[in-house]
């Protein structure tokens, strides 16, 4: 089984609101003194889920990141947790970056690897948080796709059976592979990489190829980003509710709020 | 004359309130178009929506209505949708961000060729083009993007635009669906609700928990202060992660947009990614046993305390005031 992982750096989502800035150009992140990018979280479980199912069926697990060198960064980190190989794509990453440039991107690379059995994607990068990419790469590559997918119930030979986070429910779906799964957080817990695996992923090769290399043209974006900006967080500096113990806190609080007509 | 075409969205067969929602940004945006609006829906026996979607002034609604859209797969959707654009021929298509049109969605925008924004607070119109607001970073930062010519696709977040007002209907036609193969098949569908409150989306109250209620065991305080208070059960991702409970009850960013008229944070810190979730919320009330948890600087109450004992003295003191009123 060949299984394809796209991954994206991201800023780390938890980096705390007042350390976040925008850039001079008014479209990037300034990153955090001493803080680099990280591998987005969802891209880290969908190394896992690929992880998961080379243990049990065998197989090969390739990862692709579109960016800057800070791709190759998390290319090395799923490596490290036991992908075979990882190639980076030369383009845009961060805010101001477009899905059907990635997509096409993407696309055109998973076509130069060659068969593919299944394409796991986060189901959406933290940053721009657009969540088009596993679509759109899925539609360049004529797959069906799922997403957000939570458990891959079981996969054989041309189907795969999975649950998909739906309106109020839990889908299962049966889907003919080769196919594209957006992964969700809910599905596992990124295994850490062992000590050897860091050795590895340090010595490994990592291509860069090209639009050129990959014989498409510049693609171009079909969205533009103008501009970014932060609200001021709206402080409203809650009424406190104090009493001489939690209990008697307690009670105080469903009076105040019976007060207030809350309840 | 620029045509714009709002898609609305169906739950157990009624128009949901994001549909009118939708409405309100289509009319918004066609005047400063210059644009005629019309309205599609997609479902199985819509008649009872669609005649609600018709009043919503709105020139004409196109439905497309076969068994095959519930339950919902996407390939099905997009290609009622398809059929829809053909139709109509839209230059903009509206429609709200729900878990379904966020996946067959893109897709539409892929197999067409369009420009899609996501999720968006705000669209409007400049120049040529449209631009469309949206988070970003989970909520932590706000996001303009432009959209330039050919066929563009924006979907909006709950709440960011008030429900239109109902009047006179429009006509109603129904559009021919093609035949198509899906590759993906419903196995089964599980209902995600808990409980027998109200639902979490459109509940008035709602008591969420958060990793400092510690332990599974203790997740019944939740469960009984909701069930005290009529409200709904919601709770954060880290408690979700844990399969406490299902993702349908996660409130935030990446979970439930929610506008109650009060919440209750139990043993939430108050990140950016939960509170992204609560910007509609009218009162928010915070028990956090930390006086410097973030959740204190956006809640308009709290108590500073342990869960397991404020909670409890709570839950009687509600039931006191309950039977008092009885
Ligand atoms: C891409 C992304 C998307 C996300 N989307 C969401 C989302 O949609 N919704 C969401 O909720 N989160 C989301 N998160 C996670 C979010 O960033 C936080 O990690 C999460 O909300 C924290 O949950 P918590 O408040 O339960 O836990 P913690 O942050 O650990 O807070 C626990 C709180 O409980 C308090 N406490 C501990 N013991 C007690 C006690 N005995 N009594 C009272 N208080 C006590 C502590 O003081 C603390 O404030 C997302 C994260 C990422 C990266």
């Amino acid at each position: 089984m060949h299984i394809v992982v796209t991954i994206k750096p991201v800023i780390d989502p938890n980096t705390p609101s007042v350390l976040l800035k925008i850039g001079k150009d008014g479209v990037t992140l300034e990153l955090p003194a001493g803080m680099s990018q990280i591998m987005n979280g969802y891209d880290a479980n969908a190394v896992e889920a690929a992880l998961a199912l080379k243990d049990k069926h065998g197989g090969t697990v390739t990862v692709l990141s579109v960016g800057d060198e800070t791709s190759k960064n998390c290319l090395r980190r799923a490596i490290g947790m036991g992908a075979d190989r990882g190639v980076h794509i030369a383009g845009p990453t961060g805010l101001a970056c477009d899905s059907s440039l990635i997509a096409k991107l993407l696309g055109a690379a998973v076509g130069k690897l060659g068969f593919v059995d299944l394409v796991l994607c986060g189901r959406q990068a933290s940053d721009t948080d657009a969540a088009q990419v596993p679509f759109l790469l899925a539609g360049e590559l004529g797959l069906p796709v799922i997403s957000p997918v939570k458990n891959i119930q079981g996969v054989d030979d041309d189907s795969a059976v999975v649950d998909r986070i739906g309106e109020g429910c839990t889908q299962r779906l049966q889907v003919k592979l080769p196919a594209l799964l957006g992964i969700s957080n809910e599905i596992n817990k990124p295994r850490p990489a062992p000590l050897k695996g860091v050795m590895l992923a340090k010595k490994a090769e990592i291509p860069t190829w090209t639009h050129s290399d990959l014989g498409i043209e510049a693609p171009q974006p079909a969205m533009t980003l103008r501009r970014l900006y932060i609200e001021p967080p709206v402080e409203t500096r809650a009424e406190l509710i104090a009493a001489e113990s939690a209990r008697a806190a307690g009670r105080a609080l469903a009076d105040r709020l019976r007060q207030e007509g809350k309840i | 004359m620029p045509k714009i075409l709002v898609i609305g969205a169906i739950s157990e067969g009624n128009l949901t309130g994001t549909s009118l929602e939708a409405v309100t940004a289509t009319l918004e945006l066609a005047e400063a178009m210059g644009a005629e609006v019309f309205g599609g829906l997609i479902g199985d026996e819509c008649a009872r929506a669609a005649a609600r979607f018709a009043a919503a002034g709105l020139s004409e609604v196109f439905v497309a209505d076969h068994a095959r859209h519930a339950p919902y797969v996407a390939e099905f959707h997009v290609a009622a949708a398809q059929a829809i654009v053909r139709r109509c021929q839209p230059d903009v298509i509206l429609a709200p961000s729900t878990s379904e049109t966020s996946e067959w969605m893109p897709i539409l925008s892929g197999r067409l060729d369009a420009a899609m924004a996501s999720a968006c607070t705000r669209v409007g119109f400049e120049g040529d083009h449209l631009l469309a607001t949206r988070p970003v970073c989970g909520g932590a930062v706000q996001g303009e993007y432009v959209l330039k010519g050919g066929l563009r696709i924006v979907t909006l977040a709950p709440a960011a635009y008030e429900a239109a007002t109902l009047s006179e209907p429009c006509p109603i036609s129904l559009v021919e669906l093609p035949d198509v193969q899906a590759r993906v098949t419903v196995v089964e569908q599980l209902n995600d609700q808990v409980g027998s409150g109200p639902p979490l989306r459109t509940a008035r109250t709602v008591v969420s928990g958060g990793l400092g209620i510690g332990n599974r065991e203790n997740w019944s305080l939740i469960e009984d202060a909701a069930a005290a208070l009529g409200a709904a059960v919601g709770a954060t991702r880290a408690v979700v992660e844990l399969g406490w409970v299902p993702h349908a009850q996660q409130v935030g960013f990446s979970g439930q947009k929610i506008s109650p008229e009060l919440y209750l944070a139990v043993g939430i810190s108050g990140a950016v990614h939960h509170m992204a979730g609560l910007a509609g919320a009218k009162t928010i009330v915070a028990i956090n046993k930390d006086p410097e948890a973030s959740i204190f600087r956006t809640a308009h109450f709290g108590v500073v305390g342990d869960a397991k004992e404020v909670v409890p003295a709570f839950i009687a003191r509600v039931k006191e005031l309950r039977a008092q009123q009885a």
